[in-house]
């Protein structure tokens, strides 16, 4: 994905179009391949098609699960922002990154559907019902909240289409939207921490240096992080690819929250591994330790250096590097938690199939596509009057 | 084989006494009664096994006795491990210094508080009134949380079957019902499996260690591990040799339960907030607006 993205970028300015279409090319690509893994394990079933075990039943699918709805943040983080908080400065901001939000959670159910063993009683959450079960949760939080995106897209199409009935869908839709988005902060700060808490039920398999009582407080404050990275990431991308100048305040803006929640979340991360007397397992405990160091120093405290010293904070591309490197450490941590901090009998590896990996690039890659064509041809930079002038 | 029978008989006598007092407590206590006994999710006496290791033989008729009863594939080849196509299986663990294995029956240890219920995205899983985690292959959408939260390594998934489900030991629920033992205990030549009512199985373990202290390690393993378990071991050697996991005495599933219960408060919560500070910033937005009307509009978007 980040490659195809940077093929993009490099080239733009000698053949901007040819290039265009060689990344969009690219990522068909992937998606017609992708999506040929995807049928072959529904087929084949997931002993044939990945290198799951009974020992280590989740893999890279529920990794990319929990970094993209994390990373999808940035949906409910921006909409929270301009529709509750009025923070109208970042307007322009919004919609790519509500955009990003409803790609990346189409792109987790379609992961989700990959990873049940029974996708075709995928729906079986709306009848029956667990109060208990962090996953009933995250399953009905995500089925109204992707609903809840879709609605706060419409807007994006419904002033691309030029018809009484739209005008009136608008007009409604610009009603409710304040509805809308409090209702969706609310879904996502339930199912975001509740991502955490799915890992409550696990003490004796999730290393010490990441389980933690406080993880729902960790889980969600790190998706506010991302959410924020990547909408900063959004408004960029969206920019370039209308090729409209992006507004430095914006970005500035941006990446500046997104480092004031890195440091919040730095100090919750410390200070539960000193309040449990956990932290001198950053150098005791072996490769989970270089695990830890990796998620933090890359992804935490070296964004962090880059967003606070003011040296480093007046380099023109550190509010882009500073998100990426703030996502890398939210992809590390979710990947830490589900895979790499998981303590496993002696015996047991998993290094993921072939089809894991073509079925996930698959989708990710269907989801930077569509966010692409999104940006393109929905009016994700609103060309009609705002709503509250 | 002949007296397991009576055992049994005798257990249903007193199946019907705790019954007949149970629900004199029902009535005298009805309006105490909290949701969770409503629901029958847990019983503390309810059906349990009493396995003394130190008197099994190794001798696998347990092991293929369930593999025959529940129809699993390959009904003579020894199980070596759970799988989809063995519930049970006896671990002929090597013991230090000694020419014989020490021989662990494993299978379910039907949890009195199971994490694998309280994981389960559809409530799937169960636990009985009577004991037995059971399972509903109805209900399940094979996500595997069960396998995460459960410490014991006991539910396992048909990963060759492209439409898989999980499995695992239900107790003989079935058997139970019709009058008869699980049949891992019916099976058993060596007298090692014991079943009734759990308190009467613990006071059994208790009476054996007492009466032969040299034979028993003076504990007995799931009277409180994980908040206790239906499953109760008793052994010779430290049961850190056994291969069982060293669990402390809190439910496994506490901590997340804890959080989930409080759902509806944390939604009401940030519901609640959301919508306050809407309607505050709102209101200094429009007073603002007031003051600037007279601004040129570029000034509202700049800062």
């Amino acid at each position: 994905m980040a490659t195809n993205l940077h093929v993009e970028q490099s080239s733009s300015s000698a053949v901007p179009l040819l290039n265009r279409r060689m990344a969009l090319a690219l990522l068909g690509l992937m998606v017609l391949v992708g999506g040929l893994a995807g049928i072959i394990r529904l087929f084949a079933g997931l002993g044939r098609t990945t290198a799951l075990v009974d020992a280590y039943p989740w893999g890279i699918w529920i990794g990319f699960d929990f970094t993209l709805i994390a990373f999808a943040g940035a949906g409910f983080t921006m909409a929270g922002l301009a529709h509750v908080l009025h923070q109208h400065k970042y307007h322009d901001a919004v919609r790519p990154a509500i955009l990003a939000g409803l790609a990346g959670y189409v792109a987790v159910l379609l992961l989700l559907v990959l990873d049940l063993g029974r996708p075709d009683r995928f729906y079986h959450f709306i009848f029956f019902w667990n109060f208990h079960s962090p996953l009933f949760e995250i399953s009905w939080c995500v089925l109204l909240y992707t609903t809840v995106l879709l609605l706060e897209v419409s807007p994006c199409l419904l002033e691309r289409i030029n018809r009484p009935l739209s005008e009136k869908l608008l007009r409604v839709a610009t009603m409710i939207m304040p509805v809308v988005a409090v209702v969706g902060v609310t879904l996502s700060s339930l199912h975001q921490s509740t991502l955490g808490t799915l890992y409550l039920n696990m003490p004796h398999r999730l290393h010490a240096l990441w389980y933690s009582p406080a993880l729902p407080v960790l889980f969600f404050v790190s998706s506010i992080m991302a959410g924020l990275s990547l909408a900063t990431l959004a408004y960029g991308g969206a920019s370039y690819v209308l090729r409209r100048p992006a507004k430095r305040a914006i970005i500035d803006g941006l990446a500046r929250l997104a480092g004031w929640v890195a440091l919040l979340y730095l100090v919750l991360k410390l200070g539960d591994l000193l309040i449990s007397g956990e932290l001198a397992l950053i150098w005791s405990a072996g490769a989970y330790s270089a695990w830890w160091w990796l998620e933090m120093s890359l992804g935490l405290i070296l964004p962090l250096a880059l967003l606070f010293i003011p040296a480093l904070r007046r380099r023109p591309w550190t509010p882009v590097i500073a998100p990426l490197l703030l996502l890398f450490g939210v992809m590390m941590n979710r990947f830490n938690a589900t895979m790499f901090g998981q303590l496993l009998p002696a015996n047991v590896n998993y290094s993921p199939h072939i089809l894991e990996w073509l079925s996930t690039l698959g989708i990710i890659g269907a989801a930077v596509m569509a966010w692409l064509l999104g940006v393109r041809f929905l009016a994700i930079f609103e060309e009609k009057k705002a709503a509250h002038k | 084989m002949t007296t397991q029978p009576t055992l049994s008989r005798r257990d249903f006598l007193k199946t019907a006494g705790v019954g007949a007092a149970a629900v004199t407590a029902t009535c005298v206590l009805g309006s105490q009664a909290s949701p969770a006994s409503a629901s029958g999710s847990t019983s503390e006496n309810g059906w349990a096994m009493l396995i003394d290791t130190t008197r099994c033989t190794g001798c696998q008729s347990c092991a293929l006795a369930c593999k025959e009863v529940k129809s699993r594939p390959n009904p003579t080849v020894e199980p070596t491990a759970l799988s989809s196509e063995a519930y049970s299986f006896i671990d002929l663990r090597p013991a230090p210094g000694a020419e014989k294995t020490i021989n662990v029956k494993r299978q379910c240890m039907h949890c009195q508080h199971p994490a694998c219920v309280s994981a389960c995205t559809v409530g799937a899983l169960r636990k009985t009134a009577d004991g037995p985690v059971t399972y509903d292959d109805k209900k399940c959408i094979g996500c595997r949380y069960c396998q995460y939260a459960c410490p014991f390594g006991v539910p396992t998934y048909d990963w060759n079957n492209p439409l898989g489900l999980i499995h695992k030991c239900d107790l003989c629920v079935q058997r139970l019902a019709e009058g008869e033992m699980p049949a891992c205990v019916a099976s058993c030549p060596a007298g090692a499996l014991h079943f009734g009512r759990r308190s009467d199985m613990l006071a059994q373990a208790r009476a054996r260690i007492r009466s032969n202290q040299r034979r028993y390690v003076d504990k007995v393993y799931g009277e409180y591990e994980a908040g206790g378990t239906s499953m109760l071991y008793l052994a010779g050697v430290p049961f850190s040799q056994l291969g069982l996991p060293e669990l402390g005495e809190q439910t496994i599933s506490h901590q997340a339960e804890a959080v989930m219960t409080k759902t509806p408060v944390i939604a009401a919560s940030v519901a609640t907030l959301a919508t306050g500070l809407y309607w505050l910033l709102k209101r200094r937005d429009l007073k603002l607006n007031e003051v600037q009307v007279t601004l040129p509009q570029e000034d509202q978007d700049g800062h």
